[in-house]
């Protein structure tokens, strides 16, 4: 055997709440990021992904007591991302009980952080969170949530975040979120060729040949979903039976 | 009821695995001094962070430590917590506890770090078919390379390396991969391997 494909699962949270309520499996609408991490740890997925999406320094401060509550009910790895800034910033979210940290804007404004993070808690821990927007033949890398254009272009970003210790990539379509009409294979294929570390593609599944894709096709080495799981167009469940059947490796629950 | 110590570096999240131990019904503890730590029925070494720190954390009370583990204290690496109770690591300046002869090298793999998950193969029959745990998650750009190979109790293939996924020398084990990340059957191998240690 090797490393089987992932299938991450994404929740925006503000507030120690997630954002929009999400139905899961024709239950109740449910806000709790813990109760909905946990159904979806049972369900199937093989990581979860908090994007703290908070607009404000009061709401963001209940992230890490989201991360602690979260850690002592979740047995699948938690990545928390959205307003870390320094290296501390890491360790607070680590120590709070994220296993891995995502930094976007932060390495943008100084890269340096991507270093001293991986330094002190392993580059196992970094997530190199990166937003991009098609532009001519190449991607051009945003900032601040995707609003703001930088002179990075993605490839090229890429490959030094994780020069500079990233130990993963999120790699999320600006122009595909939220469309629901596939990832950007395009970009994700040149990015996961550029790197050694795992690329995660993001933005644009609107049901499971998508995902196949961007496993397949995009060489992704883990795909994120949100929208299309919390509104209940598809389950993880179904999802990875179109990976298991495009013979792709995956984690099945045992019976 | 026994005491788990878990020996905290400073590093990284605790909850996950405090929580798995708890569900064992044994009294679990944190403790920063090396020293302090060793005083109880199982230590667990935890998984998170760069062997550097972490065997620098460990040094003041590194020989005390050493010598619990060698007159029979029951112990428990993860990850790099497993990384640990070797002599030393390519990853960084330090010693680890040296209780099991070998060096920790960078692992051969075309993706580095190797994260995500993947199928562990038990040498024999026992607590990971107890447990029904068959793929485990893993997040580590390391692995040991005991001297002895008989110590190691599973395997684990990425591309053209095969290297220990656990590890057991007397009542010394160790995991390569994160039994609290790995759902609820990474949840019940922890709990295989404290009734083990425990015995």
């Amino acid at each position: 055997m090797s490393l089987t494909r992932r299938l991450i699962v994404c929740l925006d949270v503000a507030g120690g709440r997630v954002v929009k309520g999400v139905q899961f499996e024709a239950l109740r609408d449910v806000g709790d990021p813990v109760e909905l991490a946990e159904r979806y740890e049972q369900a199937g997925a093989d990581e979860i992904v908090y994007l703290d999406i908070s607009a404000s320094a009061e709401e963001r401060a209940t992230l890490l007591d989201l991360a602690r509550r979260t850690a002592e009910r979740l047995f699948v790895p938690l990545t928390i991302g959205g307003g870390i800034r320094t290296a501390d910033d890491v360790g607070r979210a680590l120590r709070a009980g994220a296993d891995k940290v995502g930094i976007n804007s932060a390495a943008l404004a100084r890269p340096e952080v991507l270093t001293e993070s991986a330094g002190r808690f392993g580059a196992q821990c970094v997530v190199a969170s990166i937003d991009a927007r098609r532009e001519g033949e190449g991607w051009r890398v945003y900032s601040h949530g995707g609003r703001t254009p930088t002179e990075r272009e993605a490839v090229a970003w890429a490959r030094e975040c994780v020069e500079r210790g990233a130990g993963e990539i999120l790699l999320t379509s600006i122009d595909r979120d939220g469309a629901r009409d596939g990832y950007d294979l395009e970009l994700t294929r040149a990015v996961a060729g550029a790197v050694h570390v795992p690329v995660i593609a993001s933005g644009g599944a609107g049901n499971a040949a998508h995902v196949r894709d961007a496993l397949q096709t995009g060489h992704a080495d883990a795909a994120l979903v949100a929208g299309i799981l919390h509104d209940g167009v598809t389950t993880v469940g179904a999802i990875k039976s179109v990976l298991a059947d495009a013979g792709l490796p995956i984690r099945r629950r045992a019976a | 009821m026994k005491r788990l110590t878990l020996f905290d570096y400073g590093a990284g999240n605790l909850h996950s695995l405090g929580k798995a131990l708890a569900e064992t019904g044994h009294d679990v503890r944190v403790e920063t001094d090396p020293r302090r730590a060793v005083e109880t029925d199982l230590l667990v070494l935890p998984g998170v962070g760069a062997f550097q720190l972490a065997a620098a954390r460990m040094a003041s009370g590194r020989e005390e430590m050493r010598a619990a583990l060698e007159s029979g204290l029951p112990a428990i690496g993860i990850c790099l917590g497993m990384q640990l109770l070797f002599d030393e690591s390519e990853e960084g300046e330090g010693r680890g506890l040296g209780v099991i002869p070998g060096r920790v090298e960078r692992i051969r793999s075309p993706r580095v770090p190797h994260i995500g998950w993947n199928g562990v193969e038990p040498v024999d029959e026992g607590a990971f078919a107890r447990a029904g745990l068959e793929v485990a998650y893993y997040a580590h750009s390391f692995v040991c390379r005991p001297e002895d190979e008989r110590v190691v109790t599973a395997w684990t293939t990425e591309g053209d390396d095969r290297f220990p996924a656990a590890v057991r020398k007397d009542r010394i084990a160790g995991v390569q991969f994160h039994p609290e990340k790995s759902s609820r059957e990474g949840v019940a191998l922890l709990a295989e391997m404290v009734r083990e240690a425990l015995r």
